[in-house]
């Protein structure tokens, strides 16, 4: 498991991934803007799992659909930059971009149910995405969609290509979507909460396949999770998004045994284990700030348990600190 | 809720446009007497005919009458039954809907099977051979002696219950199956409260913004009616009965006689119709999305 | 009252599955929602089920509560049948079994404040009207929530704020049992610990019976003293929470235990999960 992907600033060419000053915002009613991703800065090498971790509303789904320029109105990018292989997504045309989606970078989605349509097999829905992206033949783009069907195990993937996706459960849409996302062997795969909507059990299989296919066949991963458990079982670096902000970055075992943000500290605690003794949950008071609500200062501060004046009145700046990245004055 | 200045911001130039048409109309209908210029049924013998000008700003008709005050008043049949319609049809279809969407099983097959029924009949086509096989005098229902207008509205309320049953019945049975209709039925609220207080007012604004639309579809039907002599007798002003009296005028050269009554429908019934989709638009919970983040 | 306070006799449910063609030629199937399922529930006892979609878990809490018509069996509500009692619909029984709902945002009628909501349901249990108002603001207080929040129409509470309303309108009616099914699901985990130390020390401070339906073992884990798996419509094991989920002995549970993450310490044990995952899991997905 390790040894995969440290590949952040090492003589490589620079990441595959890099985010740079991010914002995304919201037009409101009095014709303002209501900045909800304030600024947002992290990188993914190539091969490397990161996990983007924070509670609903801290911007990590709007950063990621912000870097696949797949935000819809009302929300827009308001600055920053996202190099891709040495070009900036954001100041691409929309034609180039679309050659980009879906053959360099492919997203998958909370719900299976609704990221299908009802109306086409599967088989279709993966071919249509090759053809979409490779001077290919019927013929061609069917074996490579049933050996994507294979690949996130499926079997008998070539009759299951003319199943409709309500013959298939849950846990296997999500699959074929898997499927469909490495069909054209992506370079970087962004998965945003792909197991919230399925059972316990097929949620950990599902885990378990990104990991291997990213072991496979090196495509990068982003995992967006609010479950920060969850994520650690398979990425190597860990972003906590809080506010719209980066309030700690850096690999899993830092974060995950000693975080520096009393965020993250919290944020683990409040999960219970099966192991251990049992007792009252550690709970984090009051409720993530409200879109255009946000404090002056550290979004975290009207909830920490370790608040000092600085933390009211700036922001602190996104530090290193040996292996890790935090944003706080007074870390853990 | 939101707040009042941000709502109607939502409405576009179209909206206020299709309210402010309305506002006029509703406004001629209610103070006719005091707006009209001239009696809209004093005959004038010497008058018969006059093409518009400064006395007379829409010209008179064949009788001498002032078809600008006509108008006026031909807005009061027009609305009336217009507005009746709805009410009565609001009345009648969303207690039917709400009844099987709540009741379920077999209360539900049968009235929304009625409804069925009531929907397959040709609206215009029953309205115009009711009328003709009642006549045009007023109609006596037990000590009530109804006149041709409110048996009208009458008529056309029952051929739109079915519309307001239809949009009723599709929205609440999604809410009867909410869980605060079900937390309320688990504290034992009786029915009623539970029908008027949780499921009723969690339908409304598809049914006002039916409601709207529908209006514009009764005053076509009432001049319609009219029309064919059937509507508003003479010698009172509808416009539908004008237009009628103004088909010989099409060929004689008397153009406002045919166009101001025509005008008048057109434009009332763009008015609600904007109006209408004004108020779906701000009903809508996708257009919501411009204001939520506020 | 020495009784259980909640008896399931024998319960099952199975729902006609095929079109009307397939009914007419006598060949639908019926999809079998519960498979007989009987269970005692003592007076202050906090019981866990937990289980996956399909395990029938939620239609036996809406079975509980009246809510859902078994196709056969009895529920027994301090050995009185549900079904009798069901006749007097808003009975002075209504209150002694309450639920509290899943889904956050449709559990709260989007046109009713914070302070209706519960002064309607405390008229309900026969408060009088002067003490509504005092009272809705104690139920408030009781689940953690300021009086700042009464006027507020639910879209202006948080997702916590709101699940924390639904309980509380369902405390409002003092029950003497409350079933609460997946109320923490839809929350995120800072929320979710909230809302479990809330039931935790309602149990503890009122005595409260409590029925908690859950696909989350560890959360089990932290409220419950008594477990029952269920799947497929069926109870696979129960016992003392503490023993079942430290020596599972059924595989399912086991399945269930090793699926729950568990950050980096659970990279070692991805094999294992595959291995334990293997025996009923192709056939779970390949029955989709």
């Amino acid at each position: 498991m390790s040894g995969t992907g440290r590949m952040e600033g090492s003589g490589t060419g620079g990441p595959l991934l890099r985010i740079e000053g991010l914002r995304v915002g919201f037009r409101s009613a009095d014709g303002g803007v209501v900045e909800a991703v304030r600024g947002v800065d992290f990188s993914v090498a190539a091969g490397e799992a990161v996990g983007v971790v924070g509670e609903s509303g801290s911007g990590k789904s709007l950063s990621m659909l912000a870097v696949m320029r797949l935000l819809g109105s009302p929300a827009r990018t308001t600055g920053g930059r996202v190099m891709f292989d040495g070009q900036d997504l954001l100041a691409l045309d929309e034609a180039r971009m679309r050659a980009i989606r879906g053959r360099d970078i492919a997203m998958v989605f909370q719900d299976p149910q609704s990221s299908l349509n009802p109306a086409l097999t599967i088989g279709r829905q993966i071919t249509d995405v090759v053809r979409a992206h490779r001077q290919v033949s019927g013929a061609e783009a069917r074996r490579i969609a049933a050996e994507s069907l294979e690949r996130v195990g499926i079997r008998d993937a070539g009759k299951r290509l003319d199943a409709y996706p309500h013959e298939f459960s849950g846990g296997m849409r999500q699959r074929a979507l898997i499927a469909m996302a490495i069909a054209c062997r992506p370079r970087l795969l962004i998965a945003d909460e792909p197991t919230t909507a399925l059972d316990v059990t097929v949620q950990a299989q599902i885990v378990d396949l990104i990991a291997e296919l990213r072991r496979d066949l090196g495509i990068a991963v982003i995992f967006i999770s609010h479950n920060l458990q969850l994520v650690a079982e398979i990425v190597d670096r860990v972003v906590v998004m809080y506010g719209g902000k980066v309030v700690e970055d850096g690999p899993v075992e830092a974060i995950e045994l000693r975080p520096r943000h009393p965020y993250t500290g919290l944020l683990q605690a409040c999960v219970p284990n099966l192991t251990g003794p049992v007792g009252p949950l550690v709970a984090i008071e009051g409720a993530p700030p409200r879109l255009g609500r946000m404090p002056q200062g550290c979004p975290f501060s009207p909830r920490c348990p370790h608040v000092v004046e600085a933390c009211i009145e700036e922001m602190p700046p996104l530090e290193r600190e040996a292996e890790l990245r935090f944003a706080c004055w007074r870390p853990q | 809720m939101r707040g009042l200045s941000s709502t109607l911001r939502m409405i576009d130039w179209t909206g206020w446009l299709g309210a402010g048409i309305v506002l006029v109309m509703v406004c001629a209908a209610i103070f006719a007497p005091l707006i009209a210029p001239y009696d809209p049924v004093a005959l004038s013998i010497e008058d018969r005919l006059l093409a518009p000008d400064m006395a007379h700003w829409l010209g008179t008709d064949q009788a001498g009458r002032d078809v600008l005050s006509r108008v006026i008043f031909g807005a009061r049949a027009s609305l009336a039954v217009g507005i009746g319609a709805v009410v009565i049809g609001a009345l009648i279809g969303v207690s039917a809907g709400l009844f099987a969407a709540y009741k379920g099983g077999l209360g539900d097959q049968i009235v929304m099977r009625i409804v069925d029924g009531v929907a397959s009949i040709p609206l215009l086509v029953w309205a115009i051979a009711i009328v003709g096989i009642l006549g045009v005098g007023p109609v006596r229902v037990g000590p009530l002696l109804l006149p041709n207008e409110i048996k009208i509205v009458l008529l056309v309320g029952v051929l739109f219950s079915p519309v307001f049953a239809r949009v009723t019945y599709a929205v609440a049975s999604r809410v009867v199956g909410a869980d605060y209709v079900r937390a309320r039925w688990l504290q034992g609220a009786t029915h009623w409260d539970i029908v008027s207080g949780d499921i009723l007012p969690n339908c409304l604004s598809p049914i006002i913004v039916q409601g709207t639309l529908l209006v514009a579809i009764g005053i076509v039907v009432e001049a319609s009616v009219s029309f064919v002599g059937l509507g508003v007798q003479p010698p009172q002003a509808s416009w539908g009965s004008m237009l009628s009296d103004a088909r010989s005028a099409i060929y004689s050269g008397e153009w406002w006689l045919p166009v101001f009554p025509g005008l008048a429908i057109s434009i009332t019934v763009i008015g609600f119709n904007l109006l209408g989709d004004a108020v779906r638009e701000l009903f809508d919970p996708r257009s919501e999305a411009r204001t939520l983040v506020a | 009252m020495t009784g259980p306070i909640l008896s399931l006799r024998g319960i099952t449910k199975s729902y006609a599955q095929g079109t009307a063609f397939d009914r007419l030629f006598g060949r639908d199937k019926r999809f079998v929602a519960l498979a007989g399922i009987s269970l005692e529930i003592a007076r202050s006892d906090v019981v866990g089920i937990v289980g996956e979609s399909g395990s029938g878990k939620s239609t036996l809490a809406n079975i509980s509560v009246g809510l859902t018509r078994p196709t056969s069996g009895e529920v027994l509500l301090d050995g009185e049948p549900l079904s009798a009692l069901m006749r007097d619909h808003g009975g002075p029984w209504r209150r002694r079994i309450q639920m509290a709902f899943q889904d956050s945002s449709s559990a709260l009628n989007p046109r009713k404040s914070v302070s209706r909501c519960l002064t309607e349901t405390l008229a309900l249990r026969g408060v009088p009207k002067p003490e509504r108002e005092a009272e809705a603001l104690a139920m408030l207080a009781l689940v953690g929530l300021g009086a700042e929040l009464a006027p507020r129409l639910p879209h202006e509470l948080s997702g916590g704020q709101r699940q924390r309303v639904g309980l509380a309108r369902a405390l409002a009616m003092k029950p003497d049992i409350l079933i609460a099914d997946e109320p923490v699901s839809s929350l995120d985990v800072s929320l979710q610990a909230q809302v479990i130390n809330l039931l935790s020390r309602l149990t503890r401070e009122l005595g409260l019976t409590l029925l908690f339906i859950s696909h989350d073992l560890a959360l089990v884990r932290t409220l419950c003293s008594r477990i029952i798996v269920m799947r497929k419509g069926e109870i696979v094991e129960q016992g003392p929470c503490l023993d079942v989920l430290d020596r599972p002995t059924h595989p399912y549970t086991q399945l269930l235990i090793a699926a729950v993450p568990k950050g980096i310490k659970g990279r070692r044990q991805q094999a294992a999960t595959v291995d334990i995952a293997s025996p009923i899991s192709p056939a779970r997905e390949s029955a989709g």
